[in-house]
C-alpha cells in the first residue's frame, strides 16, 4: 500500500519514497529524504521573516538548509540551524516496507 | 381603558402580550416573518386585538406604550448582514481588533470545543482592512493629551472611508472614556464632511476601560445602529397611520426599555433584547409571589436559557460575547447552558453515554417531528418516556412519531450499549437533568450564589417536563411553572411589565478610596447625564429611582465586583462602608478568608442605573378556587425517577384545574403550550394566579 | 564555575512513582482510600456520566475562582495557572484548560507528598501544601507555586486537588526571579519543597512568612496564596457533597474509569496512525548574559502499536545559566502538545494518557537536569524547547493519516519573549511585572488551513493578552503601538500565524525610568520551525532606542510607526539583557509566529494577496517567498506569478543564478 508520509512525500510498498508532485523517486523508507537535493543558504534567504544576521548573537555559523525534489524542485525540507551540525529531522515508516 | 402591550419578535414566533388598568389580559402568537419582521408586527397586533374582542385601530388608540423586544440587531450580527463600516483609531493601535487580546480564538466557545485548540480559529475580521483608518492623537491614562489631533489627517481619513464605501463610522480613540474631546472632534469632522451618516463614538456607547472590547462593542454598534433606525422608523410610522398615539418602547438587554427614537443610536444594548423577556417576566411574576430570588430557567426545542433574580432585581453583566468578540455592554445576565429539547443523546469514541451539547436544532429536530432527524434528542427520550404526549405535543399542534423516536433510541444507544430501551431512555433524561443542576449551579455559584435560597421557575415548552428532577438535584425546594395566561407568551409579558432603564458608566480607575469629592462629582456626572436622558425619552414616569455601584477590585485583579454605592454624597466614612462592602460581597463570592485587604484596592468603573416606571403596570388577574379535588382525565405509564422506575401516573388537562387544587406525583400536568412532570415525591399546588407550585414532601 | 554536585539534592531528584509503590511507601502512616477493579466495572453508563460530568464542571469552578482572586497580571490576564483533580495518589483525573505544562507535573509533587511527608508533619485533613521545587513536582520554576490539598472521606485520603499559578516574583538576583545573569540555582529564588502551608484549615503565619519574605512583592503573593486557598476549597466542598450523594467508592470508580477511558481512546487512535519514528531538534540560543553558544534538544519519537516513545538521547548536557529544566520540565514539555494535538477529542485526564507515554532521557542534560543547575527560566526555556520538538515529531506522525492529520500544528510562537519591568509606579508604589503581551504569539500552520494570527503559545490554550490600557493604568508606560508582524508567520502552503510587537516609553513614573530584564532568545535563529517543506516563523527582535526626541515628536503631533521614525541610537537587544531606560528610550519587542506548513511556492496566490491586503506578509516577503507578482492595484497578475514561480523554483535549489522576472 503506497501512503503519504506529508504533504510532499509519500511511501510506495517496496519501500521506495517518492514525490507526490512528480513522482520522483527522493528516497528510501529508513532515509527519506537520501537522494533528495539539499543546499545551504545564507538564514536571511529565507526572507524578511529573519530579522538580523545571526552573527549579532553568536559566533556559530547559521544556515538555511533546503531539501528538494530532484524532479520537480519542491521544497520537502526547510531548517534553520547552525552549519556544524549535521540535520536531526528525519522520519522512519514502518509501513509499506 | 389604556393599555400596555408586549411584542417580542423571535426567530420562529412572535409573541404578544397586551394588559389593562382592570386585569383584562391576553396572550396571542403568530409566526415569525423574516427577514420583515415588522410584517409579524403588525399581524400579531391583529390576533391582539381579536382576542381582546376589538379592533386593531380601537385597540392601538387606547395603548399608551407598546414595548417592543426584538431579535433583528442579533440576527443582524450573527448573519453579518450589517452595514458597511469604518473604523478609526488611535495610531499604531488599529490591530488590537485583530489581536483580540488572543481570547477570541476560544471565547464563548463550549470547554469541548476551547480543548480542541488546533480546531479553534479567530472569527472573521470586524472591519477589512481598506476600512481601517489610524489617526494621529493620543490621551494618556490620566485623560491628559499626549500628542494633538490631526485634524486635516482625521479629515482626510474621513474621506478614504466614505470613498471606500463606508455606510457609517466608528470612532475608538485609546483613552477616549477618560478624555473624549478628540472623539467629539472627529464626529464633528464625519458629520462636515459627510453629513447625515450615522457615527458612533466608543466614549457614548461604551466609555469603560479596556479599549479592544470597547472598540469592538462600538463597530457592533455601528454595523446594526442604522439597521434598526431603518426598522424602527417606518414601523412606528406604520403605526401612528393605524392610529396609535402612544410611545413605542424598545426592550434592552438590561432588561429595561428605551424610547424607539433613542434605541439606535445605542443599538448594540438590544443584543439581548429577546433574551432578557423571560427573566423580567420572572421578576414581574415573583413580585407578586412574594419571591425575592429566582432562578429562571428556559427550556424550549433549541436552547436552554438561565438568569437570576436576587433581591427582586435581575442579575447583570458588565460584558458578554458574541461571534466570539467581547462585548461591554451592561445586561441581564442570561446564560445558554444547554441545548434544549433537541440535544443529541451520543456515544462517544469510548463509548460513553453523552447528551449535548450538539442540538438536533429546529431543522431537522428531534427524530420524533418526522422531518428527517435520526438521532435520538432529549425531546424523544420526553416521549418514550411517557411524559410528553404524542397526540398533544404544544396543544395538539404538532404529532410526534413515537416508532421514529424508537428508533432512534433503540439504534444510536440501547443496542450499543445492550441496554434496555427503557434504560437507555431513562439514562438520558437522567442525564441530560444533572447536566442541567450542574450548569444552573455554576451560573449561581459564579454569582456568589447558593442555590438552596433560591425558588425555581421553569419556562418554555420543555423545562416543566425537567425542572422537578434538576431542582432537587440542586436542593431547591419549591419550583414554580407559570401557567396562568401569561404562560404561552412569558416573555411578552415580561416586556409588558418593563421599566424604563437606562444605564451610565464612567470608567476612571484609581486607588480606593479616591478623595470624596472625586467620588461624589463622579457620581453626580452621571447622574446628570441620566437625567437628560430620561427627559429625551418624552415620558411621564410613575416613579424614577437610582442605583449607583462601583467596580472594584484587589489591585491588578482581572476582574472586578459590582459594589453597590448609596445613592447619597458620601463622605471618607462613607467610602470606608464602600471598600466595606466590597469586601463582605468577595468574600461571599469566593468564600470566607479569599479577601486580601493589604494588596489595596481600585476602583475601576463608576455606573449608575435609573429605572422610570411606566404608569401602567399589568395586573394579573386571580383564577376561581377550586370545588372538590381535581380529576385526572387518564393514567398512563410513565418513567421520572430513575429509584423508582415506571409508574402509573395520574394524567391532568390543566384547563380542568383550579387554585387551591394539590397533586400528588407521580403525575403529568398537560398544558396547552407544554407538560408538567411531578415525580414522585412532590406535590403540584395550582396558586391564585394559576400557577403550578411544586415542593418536595419527601426527597 | 563548572556545577559543583551537592550532596543530600538527591532526594529531591524526584521521578514518576506507580500507584502500588506509593501506597507501599505511605503504608500505614495515612490511610488511602482505593477501590477494586470490579467496582470500576461495575458503574453503569447514566452514573459514569453524571459525575464526570460534575468532575469537569468542578475543575472549571477551581479554575474561575483562582483567576479571579488571584492579583497576579500573569494569572488574571494572561491565563498562566492550572487547576487539577488528583485522586488518591496523585494521578491527574482532570486539568483545566489554562497552563498545560503546570498541571502535568502536579502528580509528582503530590507523589513525593505522601511519600515523604506522611510521617512528619503527617497529612491530615484541613491541610494543604505549598511547593516550588522543581525537582519535586508540581512547577517548571520556581515562579510555579503549586498548593495542593488532600481530601479527606471517613478518615481515608479521597483525592487531591491542586492549584498552580506563576508568582511574579520570589527574590533572587534580579526581579522577576529570572537572574539572566545567573549560572546556577544559588543566583535564583531558592526552591521550597512541599511545606504544610496550612494545617487543619488556617494558615500558619510562620510557614506563609518564609515564604513572602523572599519576594519583592509579598503583598500580591500572600494574595494569590489566598486565591490557591480558595479554589481548593471550591473544589473540596463540591467533592464532598458528591461523595455523599453517590458514595465514595462510586465517585472514585469514575475518577478510575475517566483515566481507564482516555488511556484506552489515546491507545486507540495510536493503533489507527502508522508505526515509525520521527526525529528532530530544537535550538535554544544563550543560557546567561553574555552568552554566544547555541544548546540543541534531539528527539526521537518512536510508535510502536499503541505507545509512544519519547527519546531525548543526544541532547546536550546541563549548562551554566537560567535555561535548564528539570525532569518535570521535560515532562510538561510533552504533554501539552500530546493533549492538544492527539486528545483534542478525548478527554484531558492526564493520569490516563500517560500510561501510554515512555520517556527516555539522561539525567545531567538540559532538560532533565541535575541540582544545582540554574532553571528560574526552565518553563519557557528548555521546557519550551522540548514542546517545539515533541510538537514536530507529532506533527510528523499525524502526518501521515488521512484522518489525523487535520490534528497537527507546525511548532507555535518558538519562545517566550521574556521582557519584566520593575521600578516605581505612577502612583508611587514599587512594581514589578513581567509584559505578557508576548502571549499573542502566532500558531503553527494545520495541514489544511493557515496558523492562527496571534493566536496564541501551544501550551496555553486559553492565553490571553491584557488591554494596551490596562498595562498603562497599572505600569508607568505608554504604548507607540502594538501590532501584528508581518512576514512572522513561517512561510508555507499554510502560512503559520503571525506574531506581533510592541513599542513603549517608560511614562509618568516619578523616578523617570524603569528597570529593564529581557530574555528572549530565537534571535540568531528562529525557534519554530516548519513542517513538510514550510520555512520556520521569523527570528524574535528587540531593540533598544536610546536619547531618542520621542518626546518632542509627540508633542508635535507625530506618532512614529518605524524604529526609523523614532530615531535616538539604535541597540540591537542580545538574548539576555538586564539594563536601566531612561525617559528618553524606547522599548521594541517583536515576538514570532508560527512554523509554516508545505511548500510556499504551492501557496493559493488568491490567498498570498489576501494577506499583504490585510499586513500578514509584507509586499516583499509575498514576491521573494511566495513568488506572486502583483499589478499596480495589488492584484495579482497569474502569468507573470506563474514565470516567477518557476524561476524561483530553480534559483532556491541553486540551480542558476537565474534574474527572477520582476
Amino acid at each position: 500500500m503506497t501512503v503519504h508520509i506529508d504533504d510532499n512525500l509519500e511511501q510506495r510498498p517496496d519501500g521506495a519514497v517518492a514525490c507526490r508532485h512528480c513522482g520522483t523517486a527522493v528516497g528510501v523508507a529508513a532515509e527519506p529524504l537520501r537522494d533528495a537535493l539539499v543546499r545551504e543558504r545564507d538564514p536571511q534567504d529565507a526572507g524578511p521573516s529573519v530579522r538580523a544576521e545571526p552573527a549579532h548573537f553568536t559566533d556559530r555559523r547559521v544556515v538555511l538548509r533546503l531539501t528538494f525534489c530532484r524532479g520537480c524542485l519542491t521544497q520537502l525540507q526547510a531548517e534553520i540551524v547552525p552549519a556544524d551540525e549535521p540535520s536531526f529531522r528525519t522520519r522512519n515508516l514502518a509501513v509499506g516496507r | 381603558m389604556a393599555h400596555v402591550i408586549g411584542i417580542d419578535i423571535g426567530g420562529t414566533f412572535t409573541d404578544a402580550f397586551a394588559a389593562d388598568e382592570t386585569g383584562r389580559v391576553a396572550g396571542v402568537k403568530t409566526p415569525s416573518t423574516p427577514p420583515d419582521f415588522s410584517q409579524g408586527f403588525l399581524a400579531v397586533l391583529d390576533e391582539l386585538a381579536a382576542a381582546l374582542e376589538t379592533d386593531t385601530r380601537s385597540l392601538l388608540a387606547d395603548t399608551d406604550y407598546i414595548v417592543h423586544g426584538t431579535t433583528s440587531t442579533l440576527n443582524a450580527l450573527v448573519t453579518g448582514d450589517v452595514a458597511t463600516v469604518g473604523f478609526l483609531t488611535t495610531r499604531g493601535h488599529a490591530d488590537s481588533i485583530s489581536i483580540m487580546n488572543l481570547e477570541g480564538r476560544y471565547a464563548g466557545l463550549g470547554a469541548d470545543e476551547v480543548q480542541d485548540m488546533v480546531r479553534t480559529n479567530k472569527p472573521a475580521a470586524l472591519v477589512p482592512p481598506q476600512l481601517i483608518r489610524e489617526i494621529d492623537e493620543r490621551v494618556d491614562h490620566k485623560g491628559a493629551v499626549v500628542v494633538p489631533l490631526d485634524e486635516e489627517g482625521a479629515r482626510r481619513a474621513v474621506r478614504e472611508l466614505v470613498d471606500a464605501g463606508a455606510q457609517a463610522i466608528a470612532v475608538s480613540l485609546l483613552w477616549s472614556f477618560r478624555n473624549p474631546a478628540h472623539e467629539q472632534r472627529v464626529g464633528e469632522i464625519i458629520a462636515e464632511e459627510a453629513a447625515g451618516l450615522y457615527v458612533a463614538l466608543s466614549s457614548d456607547v461604551s466609555p469603560r476601560i479596556r479599549e479592544y472590547a470597547r472598540s469592538a462593542t462600538t463597530i457592533m454598534n455601528t454595523q446594526v445602529g442604522p439597521r434598526l433606525r431603518d426598522y424602527l422608523q417606518p414601523l412606528e410610522a406604520e403605526l401612528r397611520a393605524r392610529g396609535f398615539s402612544g410611545s413605542l418602547l424598545v426592550m434592552q438587554g438590561s432588561g429595561g426599555c428605551v424610547d424607539s427614537g433613542a434605541a439606535p443610536a445605542r443599538a448594540i444594548t438590544t443584543i439581548g433584547s429577546v433574551l432578557t423577556g423571560g427573566v423580567v417576566g420572572c421578576m414581574r411574576l415573583a413580585g407578586e409571589l412574594g419571591h425575592r430570588n429566582v432562578i429562571s430557567t428556559d427550556m424550549g426545542g433549541t436552547t436552554f436559557l438561565a438568569g437570576l433574580v436576587v433581591d427582586g432585581e435581575p442579575v447583570s453583566t458588565t460584558s458578554t460575547v458574541l461571534n466570539q468578540y467581547q462585548l461591554s455592554v451592561p445586561m441581564v445576565d442570561v446564560h445558554t447552558i444547554g441545548a434544549g429539547g433537541g440535544a443529541i443523546a451520543w456515544l462517544d469514541a469510548g463509548h460513553n453515554l453523552r447528551v449535548g451539547p450538539r442540538s438536533a436544532g429546529a431543522r431537522p429536530g428531534p427524530a420524533c417531528y418526522g422531518e428527517g432527524g435520526t438521532e435520538p434528542t432529549v425531546t424523544d427520550v420526553d416521549l418514550l418516556l411517557g411524559i410528553i404526549n404524542p397526540d398533544n405535543f404544544l396543544g395538539g399542534r404538532k404529532k410526534l412519531s413515537r416508532e421514529l423516536a424508537e428508533e432512534a433510541v433503540r439504534t444510536h444507544i440501547a443496542e450499543p450499549l445492550g441496554m434496555s430501551m427503557d434504560d437507555a431512555a431513562a439514562a438520558v433524561y437522567a442525564i441530560q437533568n444533572a447536566q442541567t443542576a450542574d450548569l444552573v449551579r455554576k451560573v449561581v455559584v459564579t454569582s456568589g450564589q447558593d442555590p438552596r435560597d433560591f425558588v425555581l421557575y421553569a419556562f418554555g415548552g420543555a423545562a416543566p417536563m425537567h425542572c422537578a428532577s434538576y431542582a432537587a438535584d440542586l436542593e431547591i425546594g419549591e419550583v414554580v411553572v407559570p401557567l396562568g395566561p401569561t404562560a404561552a407568551v412569558f416573555s411578552a409579558y415580561g416586556l409588558a411589565a418593563s421599566d424604563i432603564v437606562l444605564t451610565a458608566e464612567l470608567s476612571s480607575p484609581t486607588n480606593f478610596p479616591p478623595p470624596p469629592e472625586t467620588f461624589n462629582a463622579a457620581f453626580g456626572q452621571l447622574r446628570r447625564e441620566l437625567d437628560a436622558q430620561l427627559s429625551e425619552q418624552g415620558l411621564k414616569f410613575a416613579s424614577v429611582g437610582y442605583r449607583n455601584e462601583a467596580d472594584i477590585r484587589y489591585t491588578m485583579q482581572l476582574a472586578e465586583v459590582e459594589t453597590p454605592v448609596p445613592s447619597e454624597e458620601l463622605d471618607e466614612a462613607g467610602l470606608e462602608t464602600v471598600g466595606a462592602a466590597f469586601g463582605e460581597l468577595y468574600e461571599r463570592l469566593y468564600g470566607k478568608g479569599a479577601g486580601f485587604s493589604e494588596a489595596g484596592l481600585q476602583l475601576i468603573t463608576y455606573r449608575t442605573r435609573a429605572v422610570g416606571g411606566l404608569s401602567i403596570r399589568p395586573r394579573l388577574a386571580e383564577v376561581p378556587p377550586a370545588e372538590g379535588d381535581p380529576r385526572p382525565t387518564s393514567s398512563r405509564r410513565v418513567f421520572l425517577d430513575p429509584r423508582h422506575g415506571w409508574q402509573d401516573a395520574a394524567i391532568y388537562d390543566y384547563r380542568d384545574l383550579a387554585a387551591g387544587h394539590e397533586l400528588k406525583g407521580p403525575a403529568v400536568v398537560e398544558a396547552p403550550t407544554t407538560t408538567v412532570a411531578l415525580p414522585e415525591g412532590c406535590v403540584g399546588r395550582v396558586d391564585h394566579l394559576g400557577n403550578l407550585v411544586i415542593r418536595y414532601t419527601q426527597a | 564555575m563548572p556545577v559543583i554536585p551537592v550532596a543530600g539534592s538527591e532526594e529531591f531528584a524526584n521521578r514518576p512513582v506507580s500507584p502500588a509503590e506509593t501506597r507501599r511507601a505511605v503504608s500505614d502512616a495515612v490511610r488511602l482510600h482505593d477501590v477494586d477493579a470490579a467496582a470500576v466495572e461495575a458503574v453503569d453508563p447514566l452514573t459514569y456520566e453524571v459525575i464526570r460530568h460534575r468532575l469537569t464542571s468542578i475543575t472549571e469552578e477551581m479554575g474561575e475562582a483562582l483567576k479571579r482572586m488571584s492579583g497576579s497580571v500573569v494569572v488574571t490576564d494572561c491565563n498562566d495557572f492550572d487547576a487539577a483533580i488528583m485522586d488518591e495518589v496523585g494521578e491527574v483525573v482532570q486539568v483545566g484548560l489554562y497552563n498545560t505544562q503546570l498541571a502535568a507535573s502536579l502528580d509528582m509533587a503530590v507523589n513525593w507528598t505522601l511519600r515523604n511527608r506522611c510521617r512528619r508533619p503527617g497529612i491530615g485533613p484541613g491541610d494543604m501544601f505549598l511547593c516550588n521545587d522543581p525537582w519535586v513536582g508540581g512547577g517548571l520554576h520556581q515562579n510555579d507555586v503549586s498548593l495542593f490539598a488532600p481530601l479527606f472521606v471517613d478518615g481515608e485520603i479521597f483525592c487531591w486537588t491542586g492549584a498552580v499559578a506563576h508568582q511574579v516574583d520570589l527574590g533572587g538576583v534580579s526581579p522577576g526571579s529570572w537572574s539572566v545573569a545567573g549560572t546556577d540555582v544559588f543566583w535564583e529564588s531558592t526552591p521550597i519543597p512541599p511545606v504544610k502551608i496550612v494545617e487543619g484549615g488556617e494558615i500558619r503565619d510562620d510557614i506563609e512568612d518564609v515564604y513572602l519574605r523572599r519576594s519583592r512583592v509579598p503583598r500580591l503573593v500572600a494574595l494569590d496564596l489566598r486565591a490557591k486557598i480558595g479554589a481548593n476549597n471550591v473544589a473540596h466542598e463540591r467533592l464532598r457533597a458528591l461523595c455523599q450523594k453517590y458514595g465514595a467508592a462510586t465517585v472514585k470508580a469514575v475518577m478510575r474509569r475517566t483515566m481507564d477511558d482516555a488511556e484506552a481512546r489515546l491507545r486507540a487512535k495510536l493503533r489507527e496512525l502508522p508505526d515509525g519514528s520521527w526525529s528532530s531538534v530544537a535550538h535554544q540560543d544563550s543560557a546567561r548574559a553574555g552568552d554566544r553558544e547555541i544548546y540543541k534538544i534531539v528527539l526521537n519519537l518512536t510508535k510502536t502499536g499503541d505507545r509512544l516513545t519519547f527519546d531525548f538521547t543526544g541532547t546536550d548536557p546541563q549548562v551554566d545559566g537560567l535555561i535548564n529544566c528539570t525532569y518535570t520540565g521535560l515532562r510538561g514539555g510533552i504533554m501539552p502538545v500530546v493533549l492538544t494535538m492527539l486528545c483534542g477529542d478525548i478527554p484531558w485526564a492526564p493520569g490516563g494518557i500517560a500510561r501510554c507515554l515512555d520517556i527516555v532521557s539522561e539525567p545531567g542534560t538540559i532538560n532533565n537536569c541535575t541540582f544545582p543547575a540554574g532553571i528560574g527560566k526552565a518553563s519557557v526555556a528548555s521546557a519550551w524547547a522540548t514542546t517545539n520538538v515533541t510538537t514536530e515529531c507529532l506533527a510528523g506522525l499525524l502526518d501521515s493519516h488521512p484522518e489525523h492529520r487535520q490534528r497537527l500544528m507546525s511548532a507555535c510562537c518558538g519562545t517566550w519573549d521574556f521582557a519584566l519591568l520593575a521600578g516605581v509606579d505612577q502612583r508611587g508604589g514599587g512594581f514589578v511585572t513581567m509584559l505578557c503581551d508576548s502571549m499573542a504569539g502566532g500558531l503553527g500552520a494545520r495541514a489544511d488551513s493557515d496558523g492562527v494570527d496571534t493566536g496564541g503559545l501551544a501550551v496555553i490554550p486559553m492565553g490571553r493578552v491584557a488591554d494596551v490600557e490596562m498595562n498603562e493604568f497599572a505600569f508607568p508606560m505608554l504604548y507607540l503601538w502594538r501590532r501584528e508582524e508581518p512576514d512572522s508567520g513561517g512561510a508555507g502552503r499554510f502560512r503559520g500565524g503571525v506574531g506581533a510587537s510592541s513599542c513603549f516609553i517608560p511614562y509618568d513614573s516619578p523616578v523617570g525610568g524603569v528597570h529593564l530584564v529581557v530574555s528572549a532568545p530565537g534571535k540568531a535563529l528562529p525557534l519554530a520551525p516548519g513542517v513538510s517543506g514550510g520555512l520556520p516563523a521569523g527570528t524574535q527582535y528587540d531593540v533598544l532606542l536610546r536619547s531618542t526626541a520621542i518626546r518632542d515628536a509627540l508633542a508635535q503631533g507625530r506618532i512614529p510607526t518605524s524604529l526609523d521614525e523614532v530615531g535616538g541610537e539604535r541597540e540591537l537587544v542580545p538574548v539576555h539583557l538586564e539594563t536601566g531606560m531612561g525617559p528618553d528610550d524606547v522599548y521594541y519587542t517583536h515576538w514570532q509566529g508560527g512554523g509554516g506548513y508545505g511548500d510556499p511556492l504551492l501557496r493559493d496566490p488568491a490567498a498570498v494577496a489576501a494577506d499583504v491586503a490585510a499586513h500578514k506578509v509584507s509586499r516583499r516577503g509575498a514576491e521573494e517567498v511566495y513568488g506572486v507578482a502583483f499589478d499596480e492595484h495589488g492584484h495579482v497578475v497569474e502569468a507573470a506569478t506563474r514565470d516567477r514561480r518557476a524561476a524561483l523554483r530553480r534559483r532556491r535549489a541553486g540551480l542558476e543564478n537565474e534574474e527572477v522576472p520582476a
